[in-house]
C-alpha cells in the first residue's frame, strides 16, 4: 500500500451548489490521499464515521482509463457496496498504479454492516454526478491534488 | 418589454431567453415564473436551461418550470423534447433517480377520525415502509422475477398480491412503459436493486398522510371525479423512485455516453449533459435499461402502497377496500418518453425528457385512464413536508405549449448544507408537531435538510402554472403525518 505523501488529506462541503444535492471539494498531498479524502467525504454524507467500528475488512479493485474516471468509478463502487452488502467504512487505504492505457486502484477498507441503532446515519447517496466533476493538480504546493464532486441525494 | 436576468417577458408568467444569449443555442429557452420567482431563481437555472438548448436535435424550446432550481446537467424543473432521428437521449436529462415520482391514494376517512390516531399510524408506517441509508425491503425475489418487475412494473405487483387489479390503470403508462430490455442492465445495477423493492430511500423522499384543505379545495366538482368528496378527507402521498437500481443504470450509461460523445462529435458544456443520438446503439441500449428502472420505480411505489394499506387496516381495523383506498393517480417526474406532440404544424413522435417535471396531458388524450379521460390527467405536485402539496389537472394548453408538461414540486432555494446550519432536526420536529404535523424521520440531519424554509413557496409555483393554463388547481393537501428517510 502506498503511504508516502499521506501527510495531509482533507475535504470540505460546499454550500449553494446543485441545491438538492451535496457538493464537496477533496484535497490530498498525493493522488492516493486525495482518493482517501474523497472516500471519507462521501462516507460522511451517509454516516457519522465516528460511530462506525472497523470490524470488517474489504478490498476493492478498480481499473479506469483516466484519473478522473478512476475517482468516479471508485466512489460509485463504494455506493454499490453500501447497497449490495450494507457496508459502511471507517477508513480507507488507497494505492494507485499506472497500467497500460489505464489506472489501477486497490483500496483496503475497514468498516461494518449498517446498524440503525448504533450508527448516526445521514443521507442515502444515490450517485456521483459528473456535474462540475474533475480531478486536478491544485496550484501552490507542489504535488497537491484536488477534486470537486457533486453527489445526487 | 421587461427583462430579468437576460430573459424577456412574454406574458405575466412566461419568460424567454433568445438563442443569441449564448453561442450554440439551437432553440430559445422558456421559463415559467412570476416576476418574483424569476428574480429569486438561482443563476444555475439560467446557465443550465440554456446549456440544454444547445443539445443536438432539441425541438421548440428548452423549458424551466416555475419550481426550477440548479441541478446537475439539466436544471431541476427542466423539460426538453428531441427529434427521434437527429436528437439525443441524456441520462442527465432524466436524473439518477429514474422515474422518481408521486403517487396519491385516497381514503374515505375524515380528519376527525385520523387525527386521534396519527401517531400510531405514522409509527406503524415507519415500521412497515423501510427508510434510510442502505435499507432493504421485504420482497424476496430471484433474478428472473426481478426481470419480470423490470418488464411489467405495477402489473407484476398486481399479479403477485401486492396490489389491486384497478391499481394498474391508475398509474401513468398503465403501470409499465413498453420497451424494457433487461439484457441492457448491468449485473451491478440488478444487485443494487433486487432487495430494495418497497423501500422509500432518503433525501426528499417521503410518505405523507394529508388532508384536503377545506379553505383551498378549489374545484370540488373535479375533486369528486377523483373520489375526493369531503373537504377534510384524508389521503396519502408517496414520493420516491427506482432506488439504487435506477441510480446504477444512470451511472453505468453516464460513463458509456461520456466516452461515446467523441464518436458522434457531440460536445456539451457540462459533462453531466453527456448524451448520445437516440437512434444510436448506445441511445437504444440506455432507453431499454432506463425503462427497466422506470418500471421498477412504479413497482416500488406499488409495494409501498401495499404496506400503507396494511397500516391503515391495522390502525383503523377495516379492510383497505372498505376504506376506499384506491390510487387516485401516479406520475413520473424524472423520465424520458416517446410521445406524440404537435410540432411545426404537424403531429409527430418526439423524445420528451422531464427532469423534475410532470406530465400534464389535457382532456381527451388516449394515454389518460378511461375513468379520467374526459377530464384531463391528474397532476400531483409534492411540496415540502411543512407546507403541503397539490392535486392539479392537465390541460390542452400544456399540450400546445410545453409538450404536456408542468412543474413537479416547490423547488429548493437553499442547499442541504445551508439548511441544516439554520435549523436542527429536533427543533423542526417539535415545531411541526405544534403545527399539527407528526413527523418521524430516519435521521435528524435529514429532517433538517427538508425544512420548509429551504423551499420556494409552493403556492406561488402552483399559481404560476395555473395562471399560465398549464395545470389547473383542484385541491391543496395539508400534511398531518409524515415519514421520511
Amino acid at each position: 500500500m502506498a503511504t508516502k505523501g499521506r501527510r495531509h488529506s482533507d475535504y470540505r462541503f460546499l454550500s449553494n451548489i446543485a441545491l438538492a444535492d451535496i457538493a464537496f471539494v477533496a484535497r490530498g498531498d498525493s493522488l492516493q490521499s486525495l482518493f482517501e479524502s474523497a472516500a471519507r467525504a462521501l462516507t460522511e454524507v451517509m454516516v457519522d464515521r465516528r460511530t462506525v467500528v472497523g470490524r470488517v475488512t474489504r478490498r476493492i479493485d478498480v481499473r479506469s482509463p483516466t484519473v478522473d474516471r478512476l475517482l468516479y468509478d471508485f466512489l460509485t463502487e463504494l455506493i454499490v457496496v453500501k447497497d449490495v452488502d450494507s457496508l459502511l467504512f471507517k477508513d480507507f487505504k488507497v494505492s494507485i498504479a499506472p497500467g497500460r492505457g489505464e489506472r489501477r486502484l486497490a483500496c483496503e477498507m475497514r468498516g461494518e454492516e449498517i446498524d440503525r441503532d448504533r450508527h448516526a446515519l445521514r443521507n442515502d447517496v444515490k450517485a456521483v454526478t459528473m456535474h462540475m466533476f474533475g480531478v486536478k493538480k491544485a496550484g501552490g504546493k507542489a504535488g497537491r491534488w484536488e477534486a470537486t464532486v457533486v453527489l445526487d441525494i | 418589454m421587461t427583462e430579468v436576468k437576460n430573459a424577456k417577458q412574454i406574458s405575466d408568467v412566461v419568460w424567454e431567453i433568445p438563442p443569441s444569449y449564448k453561442a450554440g443555442m439551437n432553440v430559445p429557452a422558456r421559463i415559467y415564473a412570476t416576476k418574483k420567482l424569476i428574480e429569486e431563481m438561482d443563476s444555475g437555472v439560467f446557465e443550465q436551461v440554456t446549456n440544454v438548448a444547445m443539445l443536438p436535435g432539441i425541438v421548440k424550446y428548452s423549458y424551466a418550470m416555475a419550481d426550477a432550481h440548479w441541478g446537475y446537467g439539466f436544471p431541476i424543473g427542466g423539460v426538453a423534447a428531441f427529434d427521434l432521428e437527429k436528437g439525443v437521449i441524456s441520462p442527465g436529462g432524466i436524473g439518477f433517480d429514474i422515474n422518481c415520482g408521486m403517487r396519491l391514494v385516497r381514503t374515505n376517512l375524515r380528519l376527525s377520525e385520523v387525527k386521534p390516531k396519527i401517531k400510531e399510524l405514522v409509527d406503524l408506517l415507519f415500521r412497515l415502509v423501510p427508510t434510510g441509508v442502505g435499507v432493504k425491503g421485504t420482497v424476496r425475489m430471484n433474478q428472473s422475477q426481478f426481470e419480470d418487475v423490470m418488464r411489467w412494473g405495477v402489473k407484476w405487483c398486481a399479479e403477485n398480491d401486492y396490489g389491486w387489479e384497478d391499481d394498474v390503470s391508475k398509474v401513468e403508462e398503465g403501470g409499465f412503459i413498453k420497451g424494457a430490455d433487461p439484457s441492457k442492465v448491468s449485473q451491478q445495477a440488478s444487485s443494487r436493486g433486487i432487495s430494495q423493492l418497497g423501500t422509500l430511500g432518503s433525501g426528499n423522499h417521503y410518505c405523507e398522510v394529508q388532508v384536503v384543505d377545506p379553505a383551498r379545495f378549489f374545484d370540488a366538482k373535479m375533486g369528486k371525479q377523483f373520489g375526493l368528496v369531503h373537504d377534510d378527507q384524508v389521503v396519502v402521498m408517496v414520493h420516491c423512485g427506482s432506488r439504487g437500481f435506477g441510480h446504477q443504470v444512470a451511472s453505468d450509461y453516464l460513463r458509456v455516453f461520456d466516452s461515446a460523445m467523441k464518436r458522434y462529435s457531440i460536445t456539451v458544456r457540462d459533462r453531466e449533459l453527456a448524451c448520445a443520438p437516440f437512434s444510436s446503439n448506445e441511445g437504444a441500449d440506455y432507453y431499454g435499461a432506463m425503462v427497466c428502472a422506470a418500471n421498477m420505480a412504479f413497482a416500488n411505489r406499488q409495494v409501498i402502497v401495499h404496506r400503507i394499506r396494511e397500516a391503515f387496516k391495522q390502525v383503523f381495523r377495516k379492510d383497505p377496500e372498505a376504506l376506499d383506498m384506491h390510487i387516485i393517480y401516479d406520475v413520473c417526474h424524472n423520465i424520458a418518453k416517446v410521445e406524440r406532440h404537435k410540432v411545426e404544424g404537424g403531429s409527430r413522435d418526439v423524445l420528451v425528457h422531464r427532469k423534475g417535471a410532470t406530465r400534464s396531458f389535457g382532456p381527451g388524450h388516449p394515454d389518460i385512464p378511461p375513468a379520467y379521460r374526459a377530464l384531463g390527467q391528474p397532476v400531483i405536485i409534492g411540496g415540502s413536508m411543512e407546507t403541503g402539496s397539490y392535486l392539479l389537472l392537465g390541460t390542452e394548453k400544456a399540450m400546445e405549449e410545453t409538450f404536456g408538461s408542468t412543474a413537479h414540486g416547490s423547488g429548493r432555494t437553499m442547499s442541504r448544507t445551508a439548511a441544516k446550519k439554520q435549523v436542527s432536526g429536533r427543533d423542526l420536529q417539535q415545531r411541526m408537531e405544534k403545527n399539527g404535523i407528526y413527523v418521524k424521520a430516519a435521521t435528524w440531519e435529514g429532517l433538517a435538510e427538508e425544512a420548509g424554509m429551504a423551499y420556494k413557496d409552493i403556492s406561488e409555483v402552483v399559481e404560476t402554472m395555473h395562471q399560465a393554463g398549464i395545470s389547473l388547481k383542484v385541491a391543496a393537501l395539508r400534511p398531518i403525518g409524515n415519514i421520511k428517510g
